[in-house]
């Protein structure tokens, strides 16, 4: 059969859009099936190491001396990290110093989440044994929850999918250039999109009439190299299976959530920031999930901000400086998020965990802070307990360490025992997620040593959310 | 055993331009092998390869988006892919960002740079970007000052541009210790001028006895094989001397089976880059390799980088997975970074990029930086100091439908002539097999498409039998089919390996 000059005709004015039969597709099963039920779960990372201190302060001393160690750390005046006590937005009391703590004055969208719902949990001093320096290392261990290797492949978010999901199911979302390690697994399909409008798949429109037979061909190279035993074909070829499904599931969510929730639409771009941009796609996603989109099954997700890695000019707590910049756009857009899905009526089935691969070091430099140990970790979301969990680390000159940083312990008789970020996130899969304490620990595995230096003992029933 | 003597075929020779340059263009393969003058052998083919004289980048552009755009074309020079090639590997192991340097004719000036060592000696080039003005600006040496050494640089210096946190057995090959005392040589350096100068001002040095508390000017007293009394690294002299003295001692490191630690780790990389990713994590059959290329090239004494890449161009390791498809679980093969995607394609269709956005003509009229931005990789601006993430994590449904994007873009470009496969396959051929032949040959990889791939792809060409042969001379079968089966390639997965 030659092609004919009508049948072009045809195919250019049928365009790219393919027909109904293509919607739930045999390889998306519903992720609602799996034990999270309709709940979301969405990991934000701080790339580059977050200064805690500058994130969770001492406002005063309490019983002890924590304010006036910060203040012996961090200096005023040109170059100084200080944050002023009188600007900090108070959020409550360490438990174990009788400390005020305030967070960061451009932390204040957080904090209003925080005074309206109550929902967030502050949770201090999170670190694992041996920590450390190294940006790649550090990031490596928090997304692997792996601090002595040897944890099963992937990461742990990653290794929860893969043991619920089929290869070419689409359970995540990073929002997103690359996948991220913490989503990185070898089971399932995790689609790392940066907007849904731009997902849709690029065909030849001039020549439509041959688009269904590219699909066709497509498909079938695809599936081909996606049963390859030769590890890179078989990945790229599972990828793009899942990448075309989506690719025909995902751009109309797009305009879907912008023509039913303009003023939500509108709130992000006031805020004209990245992070408000990637937060917006999430909210797309989950109202598309929520609206029963066919193929669109997302239940957890993942967004990053970089720029955190603040050896010089991290500034105090003036708002255009460079950490104040970084936590104004994170809180800002975390805010018009959790209100926009608030409004939407499914706060209450979402979980956002913040977190960074390190903190910074206590004394600073000339004008920032070099790199750290233990910092924290925030949890927010309509379920959440709100409150102060944890420890603030010891931060006297005393109690640090040779490279002046605060030691990781897990003696239980130490006031200032800090808090392994394994237990955060075995508290998120089991009590969220809802698995077993058994299956949990297979994902997290516990660390071989004394039970005062590394996490031999897990505690996964913090009270993290409510019943 | 195969050495510098062992004979390639024609299928060998395109899997090492695959390898050292941007695809096997048909064009560019006969020219490498009319070069050699004689039959291919793994060892002539390295030595014309390797044979190019350095041509220097000149620093142009008066900011990123123009600097980015000539550099771009630049590296698209087809006389020597490896070249580029290089640049762009030391480019990710020497990450900078432009938008952390600031100024980026500043920027430019590393680049040059790299341009000049790419095969030149590894110790100088590690030399030349202690003082490289944009590596002060994008890890605070110049912020690095007495009152309080910042540790940026000289935790990177360690960690990723010489010995790495672990040495090939596990264990540790610096401590903090030797971080905070590297720090100190570098306390006090600055750079001026247009074409960036470094000099020291020692008025912001950390002398020893300055500051007594911060201890003797001494490291490696645990890790790197020098006892306990460690490197002294005043011992040549303070200030400018310091950071020289510093540099000797990262390459006299010894691991702990008493191995050069910057040695082995340099030639891992190089493995990795070249050939696969069980390099990222070697086992002992993999460090017994490094050793052996080590050992074959000299790398650990002489720090000759052209020896280097000789030695792993011609030794057995680079070839193992030369084989024709289909491919095994023991098959080892690389994903193709974003940029080695962009310009293969572009020059296996013979294309040029067009204004001074660099734009394909036809298709969405994206530029280069949109395209490459979103395939995940803007040059000039890696992620962190890290570079990029490479093989599977350059591959996720964004990155992957840009490259579909790309390659629609290419088959689109049917104004103003730019993509013309009539000048890439003989238009007089009728039989669809033929066809797919073609078309694979001239995409480079007529030995990655399997034999179910093939008959996929003459199923796409007959719509799946309906016609038994294909008239070239109809546009309109061109415009569907045979620009079809040029984007269904270049979107495959076996177009994205090498």
């Amino acid at each position: 059969m030659k092609v004919s000059r009508r049948r072009f005709l045809q195919g250019a004015t049928a365009g790219a859009l393919l027909g109904p039969s293509i919607f739930n597709h045999a390889l998306v099963r519903n992720s609602l099936a799996n034990s999270i039920g309709s709940k979301h779960l969405v990991v934000v990372f701080l790339d580059g190491g977050n200064d805690g201190i500058s994130t969770i302060c001492p406002v005063d001393d309490g019983g002890a001396t924590l304010r006036q160690a910060y203040e012996a750390h961090r200096d005023t005046g040109s170059g100084g990290t200080r944050l002023l006590s009188g600007n900090l937005l108070p959020i409550g009391v360490d438990a174990n110093t009788g400390a005020n703590l305030g967070l960061h004055p451009s932390l204040q969208g957080l904090h209003d989440i925080h005074t309206t719902h109550g929902s967030v949990a502050f949770i201090q001093g999170c670190g694992y044994p041996e920590y450390s320096l190294s940006h790649d290392e550090s990031r490596g261990i928090w997304e692997t929850a792996s601090p002595r290797g040897g944890s099963p492949p992937g990461g742990w978010v990653g290794r929860h999918l893969a043991a619920g999901y089929g290869p070419t199911d689409v359970p995540a979302v990073a929002v997103n250039w690359n996948l991220p390690g913490d989503f990185r697994n070898t089971g399932t399909s995790v689609l790392t999109m940066k907007r849904v409008e731009w997902a849709g798949f690029p065909y030849d429109w001039r020549y439509g009439g041959d688009t269904a037979a590219k699909r066709a061909a497509f498909e079938a190279i695809h599936a081909e190299a996606g049963a390859s035993a030769q590890k890179q074909l078989g990945y790229i070829g599972q990828s793009g299976t899942s990448t075309l499904i989506s690719s025909e599931a995902y751009p109309q969510l797009h305009d879907l959530y912008r023509n039913a929730r303009p003023s939500w639409d509108a709130q992000y771009e006031d805020l004209d920031t990245a992070m408000a941009d990637d937060f917006r796609e999430i909210a797309k996603i989950m109202y598309g999930v929520q609206q029963g989109v066919p193929n669109v099954t997302a239940r957890y997700f993942q967004c990053s901000k970089g720029g955190y890695d603040t050896h010089s000019d991290q500034g105090g707590d003036g708002p255009e400086d460079r950490l104040s910049s970084l936590h104004s756009e994170v809180a800002d857009a975390l805010k018009v998020f959790y209100e926009d899905l608030d409004d939407m009526g499914i706060i209450e089935e979402v979980a956002i965990l913040v977190w960074s691969e390190f903190s910074r070091r206590i004394q600073q430099n000339d004008s920032g802070t070099d790199h750290g140990s233990q910092g924290p970790m925030i949890l927010l979301g309509g379920k959440v307990r709100g409150g102060i969990f944890g420890n603030h680390p010891n931060i006297n000159a005393a109690a640090l360490d040779d490279s002046g940083n605060t030691p990781y312990s897990q003696d239980g008789a130490d006031p200032f025992r800090s808090l392994d970020f394994r237990d955060v996130y075995g508290g998120i899969l089991k009590q969220w997620v809802g698995m077993s304490q058994g299956d949990v620990l297979s994902l997290l595995p516990l660390d071989v040593g004394p039970a005062s230096e590394y996490w031999t003992v897990e505690n996964f029933d913090m009270d993290l959310f409510l019943p | 055993m195969g050495d510098a003597n062992t004979p390639l075929s024609t299928n060998e020779v395109r899997h090492v331009m695959r390898r050292t340059g941007f695809g096997a263009p048909p064009k560019a393969l006969g020219k490498l092998l009319k070069k050699i003058k004689q039959a291919p052998t793994r060892g002539n083919v390295a030595d014309e390869l390797l044979g190019y004289k350095p041509k220097l980048y000149k620093p142009g552009g008066s900011d990123f988006y123009a600097g980015h755009n000539k550099w771009i074309k630049y590296l698209q020079r087809p006389k020597s892919p490896l070249q580029s090639k290089l640049v762009l590997f030391w480019h990710d192991h020497f990450a900078t960002q432009a938008s952390v340097v600031g100024e980026f004719k500043v920027m430019a000036w590393q680049i040059r740079r790299l341009h000049e060592f790419a095969k030149g000696n590894f110790k100088d080039m590690v030399k030349a970007i202690n003082t490289d003005a944009a590596m002060m600006e994008m890890l605070d040496t110049v912020r690095n000052r007495k009152w309080v050494p910042n540790e940026n640089y000289s935790r990177e210096l360690q960690e990723l541009f010489t010995l790495g946190v672990h040495d090939s057995a596990g264990n540790p090959t610096y401590e903090q210790e030797d971080v905070t005392q590297i720090a100190r040589a570098f306390t006090g350096w600055d750079y001026e001028g247009n074409k960036p100068v470094a000099f020291l001002e020692e008025h912001q040095h950390d002398y020893a006895a300055d500051w007594p508390s911060r201890g003797p000017k001494v490291i490696f007293k645990t890790y790197g094989g020098f006892g306990p009394d460690g490197v002294d690294f005043a011992s040549n002299g303070e200030g400018e001397a310091e950071i020289d003295t510093v540099t000797e001692a990262l390459f006299a490191h010894k691991d702990t089976d008493g191995q050069s630690t910057v040695a082995r780790r340099i030639t891992r990389r190089l493995l990795r880059f070249f050939c696969h990713e069980d390099y990222a994590n070697p086992g002992p059959s993999e460090v017994a390799v490094i050793d052996q290329i080590i050992a074959d090239s000299g790398f650990d004494t002489t720090w000759s980088l052209e020896a280097l890449y000789r030695a792993i161009f011609v030794h057995d390791v680079f070839f193992e997975t030369s084989g024709v498809a289909p491919y095994g679980v023991g098959t080892k093969k690389a994903i193709k970074w974003p940029i080695d995607y962009f310009l293969s394609t572009l020059a296996h269709t013979g294309m040029k990029l067009r204004t001074g956005d660099l734009r394909i003509f036809g298709g969405s009229y994206a530029s280069a930086y949109r395209h490459l931005s979103q395939m995940g990789q803007v040059l000039l601006e890696p992620p962190s100091v890290f570079g990029w993430n490479w093989d599977q994590a350059w591959i996720g449904s964004a990155t992957l439908n840009a490259r579909y994007r790309f390659a629609r873009d290419i088959i689109a470009a049917r104004d103003g002539g730019a993509f013309r496969p009539d000048k890439l396959i003989d238009f007089d051929l009728t039989d669809p097999g033929d066809i797919v032949d073609a078309v694979t040959e001239a995409l480079g990889i007529p030995d990655q498409v399997t034999t179910n791939e093939r008959a996929i792809y003459i199923d796409y060409l007959t719509d799946n039998g309906a016609t038994s042969t294909l008239d070239l001379n109809d546009e309109y079968v061109v415009n569907e089919k045979v620009h079809g089966l040029f984007g269904l390639v270049m979107q495959s997965p076996a177009y994205m390996l090498f």
